[in-house]
């Protein structure tokens, strides 16, 4: 009794510790932050919000991120779910070295690799593009998927894809129609990581939208100055949150199967 | 036993082709770059080792890597033990679990150069919750000038940024312990300690090595959320890894920036592989 006691005191605490520093961020959205003539500092508004909207840049730079991420998600599950199957169904020469290969992209630093992308992308024209930092966040969320979507391959039996195959479906067909219905989780969660690891990268999102076409967290980078109104700040930063809180609520009872890495 | 079908590099062949476009195609480039002294791209000379002579040479590579070590350590030290801790502690029931875990996920959603400056507002004396609340127990704190209390923030941080990915996955490495195990545990009268440590940690192994991984290589070159707190200070106490090579790279130092990358990533490297290996034997060894 006194055990169960203590365990629901520890979970309160864990919950208190994880929520109030965004709660904090929350109180000060609300709140004018910035000496102004009709209003003290700390009074409760919704001008923060206000003037948030009324600003396209900040606006602009909302939909830049939702763009990259949402462009880099598709090319990930695209590019992953054949690689994905290829790895849980067969042996090839050089399996193993693409497992090292992934787990080495997965891990290498973003800052060590941001001066050569810049250069290779400015080559290839996609400097201040949404589809330039959805390619490169790759970098990452390639190895993610591939390592989740494996996990929910596995888990469907062999037979399932023999049976497929023998009534005459071709390969793609077979994933389209067979595949991606049976292990929809699967592709929930490996979008929901590619989202998080891809939303919150900010080195090379920097690098390549040096000039123009600021993703979200740039644009409130740009929002310190001389006089900071950290309330504005405070609310795009709440704003920048609620698409990612979006998708955890959709996919809160699938990441409890998380993903296993394979080497 | 799985088939051989050396066709299926065909399906590998997209990932490999993009990985190949965003990783290896830089990598080169930059290994290529730490030859050169590199005024304008047009301009550069080859200067062979030079620049990884100068970096070997200086006392300061082994500084910041004794940072970023004791960094790693300590993150390893208190987020693994504490994640797991969470997972264990995690009701079963769905809607009680999905909560939780919801709120576990919450940090790893914001951008990463916002996450100091939630804390950096969060400890403010003049209106944040901890700062007010610090002051009115009389505790002067300083990240500003004092650098134990600049590492306690890092560290305080990047536990509240990090601990919930921990968390799930060992969440996840629990949920694929069949209940029968439990079961049989129960019969034969063994303690929690028993249930943990010969049922419920060896299925937390895959994930946790995953975990140890993650948390392994992101500590050792984290960038963003340090840089916001101090940029480094005090007086170079929180400059880790990453931390030097972004001076290198905003000063346009091009060439020493490229060999420091290159030895960046051939230490990032070496602890993947001794993780992989290690693990590898692990798991082989009992068997």
């Amino acid at each position: 009794m006194i055990w169960r006691g203590l365990k629901i005191l520890a979970l309160i605490g864990l919950v208190v510790v994880m929520l109030a520093p965004l709660a904090q961020s929350i109180l000060l959205s609300f709140m004018s932050t910035l000496p102004r003539n009709d209003m003290a500092v700390g009074t409760f508004t919704l001008l923060n919000y206000r003037n948030l909207f009324a600003d396209p840049a900040l606006i602009g730079s909302l939909w830049t991120s939702l763009t990259y991420v949402s462009l880099n998600i598709v090319i990930c599950l695209t590019a992953g779910l054949p690689a994905a199957y290829a790895i849980s169904r067969f042996s090839f020469v050089g399996d193993r070295h693409f497992l090292l290969m992934l787990l080495v992209f997965r891990i290498t630093p973003p800052v060590v690799l941001s001066l050569p992308v810049f250069l290779l992308f400015s080559k290839l024209n996609l400097l201040n593009n949404p589809l330039g930092i959805a390619l490169v966040h790759c970098l990452f969320n390639v190895p993610v998927t591939i390592w989740i979507l494996e996990s929910f391959i596995s888990s469907v039996p062999k037979e399932f894809d023999e049976a497929a195959f023998l009534d005459g479906y071709s390969t793609p067909v077979f994933f389209v129609k067979f595949l991606l219905p049976i292990i929809t989780p699967g592709i929930a969660v490996a979008a929901f990581f590619c989202f998080i690891f891809s939303w919150v990268e900010v080195v090379l999102a920097r690098i390549l939208t040096s000039t123009g076409g600021k993703p979200i967290s740039m644009a409130i980078q740009s929002l310190f100055g001389f006089q900071t109104d950290v309330g504005l700040v405070m609310a795009v930063t709440i704003l920048s949150l609620l698409p990612g809180v979006f998708l955890i609520f959709l996919v809160r009872n699938h990441i409890a199967k998380g993903f296993q890495l394979r080497i | 036993m799985k088939q051989q079908r050396n066709a299926a590099w065909w399906q590998v062949l997209p990932a490999v082709a993009l990985l190949g476009l965003v990783g290896f195609i830089p990598l080169v480039a930059v290994f290529n770059y730490s030859f050169f002294d590199i005024f304008t791209l047009d301009s550069r000379f080859w200067v062979g080792t030079e620049w990884y002579a100068a970096l070997v040479g200086t006392p300061d590579l082994y500084a910041a890597l004794g940072r970023s070590l004791l960094f790693t350590t300590l993150v390893l030290m208190i987020q693994l033990p504490l994640g797991v801790g969470i997972a264990l502690l995690i009701p079963q029931n769905t809607f009680a679990k999905g909560t939780i875990l919801m709120i576990l996920a919450l940090p790893l959603v914001v951008p990463w150069n916002m996450i100091p400056i939630i804390w950096l507002g969060f400890i403010n004396t003049n209106y944040g919750l901890l700062g007010q609340m610090l002051e009115a127990m009389g505790w002067n704190f300083d990240y500003k000038f004092t650098a134990l209390h600049t590492w306690i923030l890092i560290v305080a941080m990047d536990t509240w940024h990090w601990v919930g990915l921990v968390a799930i996955l060992a969440n996840s490495g629990l949920s694929m312990v069949p209940q029968t195990y439990y079961l049989a545990a129960k019969i034969d009268g063994a303690g929690s300690w028993a249930v943990f440590r010969y049922i419920q940690l060896p299925k937390l192994q895959g994930v946790l090595t995953m975990a140890l991984i993650l948390r392994v290589t992101d500590s050792m070159m984290i960038y963003t959320e340090a840089f916001g707190i101090n940029a480094g200070g005090p007086d170079n106490a929180t400059s880790f890894l990453s931390l030097e090579l972004g001076e290198d790279i905003a000063a346009f130092d091009y060439g020493p920036a490229a060999a420091r990358s290159v030895v960046y990533f051939l230490i990032v490297l070496l602890v993947a592989w001794v993780l992989q290996v290690s693990s590898r034997r692990h798991i082989r060894g009992p068997l």
